[in-house]
């Protein structure tokens, strides 16, 4: 028997199924949400209420807390009370003295049991001092045995700090961009053989695949700016990266806008084809090179990272790969339809 | 917040009753189906202003997958309207 023509539309719904359900309900690994107490003295004692996120600090046996200054000088707690799963009371003795030449450190806290696996709010209490002894300091602060439970085991996804649930968004917003490269690469590819070839459908495909590759676009855009607000506190900021991809698809619209104002077929598709592949090469600088080279917040860019270390974890990519796959899927049903569509009345035009 | 948008569709329903067809145009559609969508986070905003943050921020992931789904939705739309308009010329042969 031979397997249908359209198997790759069906695989939409094995893929959108496992996309939704599991990049919705695989639960984050347990996390600190935050605490209540940011100020600390050198001499006296620190107490601090930690609020933690999937976490269970009321069943775990060997809960430890410590105090850390830069990666080497750490101090372990003096107490540790569970009110419940996700409250912890943690208090400390801080030293006399901090292993720094200035009067003040930044100290990051860590929460380590065997049912939870290590948990990091990095540099977040303030100490002060007001006699700097930095030897002293040293030896005070690398007093405490430094050793992490292995990561926990389930699936998880990876729970970062600031970032939250709004990891998930990785599988929509990443791959609704990823999506549009291939939507643009097959464009330019029509385009290019538009121009070799002269053939009329060829330039059909090209703008077809233009018009869903600029929607998922302008999603991209949109769905980050919702990110930003809720992980960088606004929805648009003057990023290099956002800026210049705002730019790649303005150059993008302005395609449209060109074949709109060209009313003769044969002018029109060539004029068309030249700039898709224009649009293209311009967009390569603006969206991957240039932003590398100065800082920024997005991911990816200025030194950091995206595609590697924790940000995409081995257990998000199980799910962000079919991710791309089913909304590169979903672009190309959309444009094949806008293909069909614009035959049909290509025919209905040359038979009049 | 609230009360703006529901005078706003009061508006486009009277509008639509006096206009000379009997359709929805796309435009009302498509403000009526955000109204639908919005109104109901306008009143969680009230309520609490930090509702999109609780739990983890998991509901501005939901935000954005109904942005994602607006967007396809919009384009399903715009390819109705153009196979709608083959099948007027079709008729009219």
């Amino acid at each position: 028997m031979k397997s249908p023509k359209f198997w790759w539309k069906l695989l939409c719904i094995p893929l959108g199924l496992y996309v939704l359900l599991a990049g919705l309900l695989v639960p984050l690994k347990p996390g600190i949400l935050g605490i209540d107490n940011y100020n600390a003295e050198v001499g006296g004692e620190f107490n601090v209420n930690v609020i933690g996120y999937n976490s269970n600090y009321d069943s775990a046996k060997k809960l430890r807390a410590y105090l850390r200054i830069d990666s080497s000088y750490v101090i372990s707690h003096k107490g540790v009370k569970a009110s419940s799963a996700n409250d912890l009371n943690v208090s400390f003795q801080i030293p006399q003295y901090l292993p720094t030449q200035d009067s003040f450190a930044s100290a990051s806290i860590i929460l380590d049991s065997e049912v939870d696996g290590p948990s990091v709010l990095p540099g977040i209490i303030h100490i002060v001092q007001n006699e700097i002894d930095q030897q002293l300091g040293n030896d005070l602060w690398s007093s405490a045995k430094f050793t992490l439970e292995p990561v926990v085991k389930g699936f998880k996804f990876p729970y970062r700090n600031i970032l939250h649930e709004t990891v998930r968004n990785t599988f929509f917003h990443v791959a609704i961009w990823f999506a549009m490269f291939f939507l643009l690469i097959l464009s330019l590819f029509n385009s290019i053989q538009y121009l070799r070839l002269r053939s009329y459908e060829l330039d059909i495909n090209a703008s077809s695949y233009a018009e869903v590759a600029i929607l998922f676009g302008l999603i991209g855009i949109a769905t980050g700016s919702i990110w930003a607000k809720y992980a960088w506190g606004a929805f648009w900021i003057a990023d290099v990266k956002l800026n210049m991809s705002a730019v790649a698809l303005l150059i993008y619209v302005a395609y449209l806008i060109l074949r709109a104002s060209i009313q003769d077929i044969d002018s029109r598709a060539r004029l068309s084809a030249a700039y898709n592949i224009f649009a293209f090469v311009a967009m390569i600088p603006l969206i991957f090179v240039i932003p590398r080279m100065t800082d920024s917040l997005h991911p990816g860019n200025g030194g950091n990272p995206a595609l590697g270390g924790e940000d995409l974890d081995n257990r998000l990519r199980m799910v962000f790969y079919p991710a791309i796959i089913l909304w590169s899927i979903i672009g190309f049903w959309l444009s094949s339809l806008n293909i069909r569509i614009k035959n049909i009345a290509e025919k209905l035009i040359a038979k009049k | 917040m609230m009360r703006n948008s529901l005078s706003f569709y009061l508006r486009l329903m009277k509008n639509r009753s006096t206009s000379q067809s009997s359709y929805m145009k796309p435009y009302q559609i498509i403000s009526i189906l955000f109204l639908l969508l919005f109104s109901p986070l306008s009143s969680w905003a009230q309520s609490d202003p930090d509702f999109l943050r609780s739990t983890g921020k998991i509901y501005s992931v939901i935000a954005v997958i109904v942005i994602l789904f607006l967007g396809i939705i919009f384009f399903i739309f715009r390819l109705d309207k153009k196979v709608t308009e083959i099948e007027k010329q079709i008729t009219n042969e």
